[in-house]
């Protein structure tokens, strides 16, 4: 807790600019990222963050020192030339998107690992560090690479609120975008720009493939809370920043403990979290939701022939036989579903069976109703033969709105009480089809 | 003699992974390749730490394992978690690599593992680990891989027909009554195998690249199935002898310079390709 305290507090200097930087890394990178996931290319990331390698270490050849703005220019000429490669690849040929993305990825990568052992033998002491850039060491940052980070950081938000709009057009409809009069050619370049940017900072401090995930993780795990564009970049970036943050915290207050794997490690607990529990597209409530759903049609399905029997004449008691000779319940499904509706009062237990409560009688009328309506208008809107119409209308009926159900009536000009005995296919004979 | 075993250890990996990456390159999941190559990362420390030893059979073990558990929380995630396909490959292998960096680095000191270790084998080494078989010094990795070459060459023709089928059109395959899953996870073991007894000898990077560039190669000369194997075979060798003097001749890794030997072949036969759709009608 003295630690938790000790880092919250950035009294340690030596922390504060990994802190700081991995929080701003994690936010940016968050934010950036979906971009890349709403236009279902996430793994461009992946691609470019090998990419980089030989770009940072061409870089150092030509310069011979290891200043980091040298070293990120480098970086992102070599990871944007993996992008143009990428897109010319997939035009000029039949090869398809993810191959074209692994060969570039492994060819720049493999490259870079020769240059890599050309380096380390040809040069002393100069060279090492250079490693860092394939798994990553927050913890060698100097304050010369947080700078470098806050400038970045900076550039990316300028660019992404300048072309907001532009760029919210592109990610979602392409077609629309170039339609409207946008230049969408400019625009995907502004987005490859600023992944590549925020990629070429990151990879010394997190390394490679934590560098990719940061970009793929928060998005993710944002999706699942919002529909909306701005919150899922807030979101995203907010997630990012929160998993950078704790992820050095571990790494400070254990020994020996790398950055990037716990950052990585934590955004996913936070993407796998949401995916369970988020309201409205977790897996949890989506499960709750549909038992939920099967267990009101299950209800309606009773009470509705409940009625049905009622109103033809065959008394107003039923019992599980009875009901199923229209509408088939297993013994287990009509405990349940008894159970249920006595405790909600809609049917009552008499000595024989059961019987319909005056609400439970006016639910199951409801319901009846509306399965007809829904017949009537498929037969004669919708020209449907009328041997079809009974079984769309077991599924319609429990989805029926009262204002659908008014507008139906009205455009089929019938009066709001329309209620006929029975259902239409019951009105006319059974026909043999080939005598239609 | 260091330089034959060195190229023969390139062609074997190159012949193994290429008949996978093949099937990988046809169901458009070549990026798989390079997830399980990642995510099969902690299978192998665990191996490790349970077994104690580096050797090779609980480390296979570790690594199917993984490699079909990868398969199934992405499967997972994209169908019953509802996340966007790319987005849920990218989760399972990035989080799964991260766990196996942290386990690296937890029990570094108490074992002879690291991840430079795991990741970037040296094929440079081949030469070292010789066995002795009829008098003459047969390296223990080529051994190894001449196994795991019969395998994929066992799975691969066994199941053909299932392959062509189940890779071209699935929906058909499925129509008449394929088990497209089973196909779907027998490949994806295999891939994890393949990858994880490439990578003691030759390192992650050259498996991704053999994964993915010979079968590309191949993919643009020929629309021929059997014809593709061919050419991947031959890619291979022909990438591991150049790789090889290419290495010599600037003094870089061997495992890296066969990659970006296999990717100028790949070129070669892009711009061949290129030239041909020119003059043909269509």
């Amino acid at each position: 807790m003295d630690a938790f305290l000790k880092y919250l507090t950035l009294q340690d200097p030596n922390v504060r600019y990994v802190a700081l930087a991995t929080l701003l890394l994690g936010g940016v990178s968050g934010a950036v990222g979906s971009f890349n996931f709403l236009r279902k290319k996430t793994l461009v990331g992946e691609t470019v963050a090998h990419s980089m390698l030989p770009g940072v270490l061409i870089a150092f050849l030509l310069s011979g020192v290891k200043n980091p703005y040298v070293l990120i220019t480098g970086a992102a000429i070599s990871g944007w030339l993996s992008i143009l490669l990428v897109d010319y690849i997939t035009q000029q040929s039949k090869i398809k998107g993810d191959s074209a993305l692994a060969i570039v990825l492994s060819s720049f990568f493999g490259f870079g690992i020769v240059l890599l052992t050309v380096i380390q033998s040809n040069y002393g002491g100069e060279q090492s560090g250079l490693d860092h850039y394939i798994f990553g060491n927050a913890a060698a940052m100097t304050p010369e690479d947080s700078n470098a980070f806050a400038l970045v950081s900076g550039l990316v938000l300028a660019l992404v609120l300048s072309f907001y709009h532009s760029i919210k057009s592109v990610v979602f409809n392409l077609e629309y975008a170039d339609a409207i009069g946008i230049n969408v050619k400019f625009i995907d370049g502004v987005i490859s720009f600023i992944t590549i940017l925020s990629i070429s900072v990151g990879i010394k401090a997190v390394g490679i493939v934590m560098m990719s995930a940061l970009l793929i993780i928060p998005p993710t795990a944002a999706r699942f809370w919002t529909n909306s564009f701005v919150r899922l970049l807030l979101l995203s970036g907010f997630f990012g920043a929160l998993a950078g943050w704790l992820g050095a915290f571990v790494s400070y207050s254990q020994t020996a403990m790398p950055t990037g794997p716990w950052t990585i490690v934590i955004i996913s607990l936070i993407a796998f979290v949401s995916m369970l529990f988020a309201p409205k597209r977790g897996v949890i409530y989506q499960r709750w939701s549909k038992l939920l759903l099967k267990r009101r049609i299950n209800e309606e399905n009773l009470l509705k022939t409940a009625v049905q029997n009622e109103v033809r004449g065959l008394g107003k008691l039923f019992n599980r036989r009875s009901i199923s000779q229209r509408h088939v319940f297993e013994q287990g499904l009509w405990n349940r579903t008894v159970r249920r509706l006595r405790r909600k009062g809609l049917i009552k237990k008499v000595h024989t069976g059961f019987t319909l409560s005056t609400e439970g009688r006016s639910y199951g009328a409801e319901i009846d109703r509306r399965h007809k309506i829904w017949e009537i208008y498929l037969q004669r809107r919708m020209q449907m033969s009328i041997n079809l119409v009974h079984d769309e209308a077991e599924t319609m009926e429990h989805f029926l709105t009262p204002e659908i159900e008014a507008e139906i009536l009205g455009e089929l000009g019938l009066c709001s009480r329309f209620n006929p005995l029975l259902e239409i296919h019951e009105l006319v004979p059974d026909r043999p089809v080939n005598a239609l | 003699m260091d330089a034959f075993w060195i190229i023969i250890t390139g062609f074997l990996v190159a012949s193994s992974t290429g008949m996978l990456g093949n099937l990988l390159l046809l169901r458009r999941m070549s990026m798989m390749g390079d997830a399980l190559s990642h995510a099969v990362l902690p299978g192998i420390v665990i191996a490790y730490l349970i077994s104690g030893s580096r050797a090779s059979v609980p480390l296979f073990l570790g690594a199917i394992i993984m490699g079909v558990v990868t398969t199934l929380l992405i499967q997972f995630f994209s169908s019953k978690g509802k996340m966007q396909a790319d987005a849920a490959m990218g989760t399972v292998f990035t989080f799964l690599f991260a766990v196996g960096v942290i386990l690296v680095t937890k029990y570094a000191g108490e074992a002879d593992i690291d991840a430079d270790c795991v990741l970037h084998g040296e094929i440079a080494f081949v030469p070292l680990q010789t066995s002795s078989f009829l008098g003459l010094g047969v390296p223990t990795p080529v051994w190894t891989l001449l196994i795991l070459l019969g395998l994929v060459q066992l799975v691969f023709w066994i199941g053909y027909k299932g392959w062509l089928l189940t890779s071209f059109n699935t929906e058909y395959a499925k129509s008449i009554g394929i088990k497209t899953a089973i196909w779907h996870y027998t490949l994806m073991a295999a891939t994890s195998v393949a990858t994880v007894v490439s990578f003691e000898s030759v390192g992650a990077i050259l498996v991704i690249a053999f994964l993915v560039v010979p079968a590309a190669t191949a993919y643009l000369i020929t629309d021929n199935l059997k014809r593709m194997t061919l050419y991947i075979l031959a890619q291979g060798l022909l990438s591991a002898v150049l790789g090889y003097f290419l290495s010599e001749w600037v003094g870089g890794s061997i495992s890296g310079s066969m990659a970006v030997a296999s990717f100028i072949l790949f070129v070669g036969s892009f711009i061949w390709s290129k030239k041909r759709g020119l003059k043909s009608p269509l």
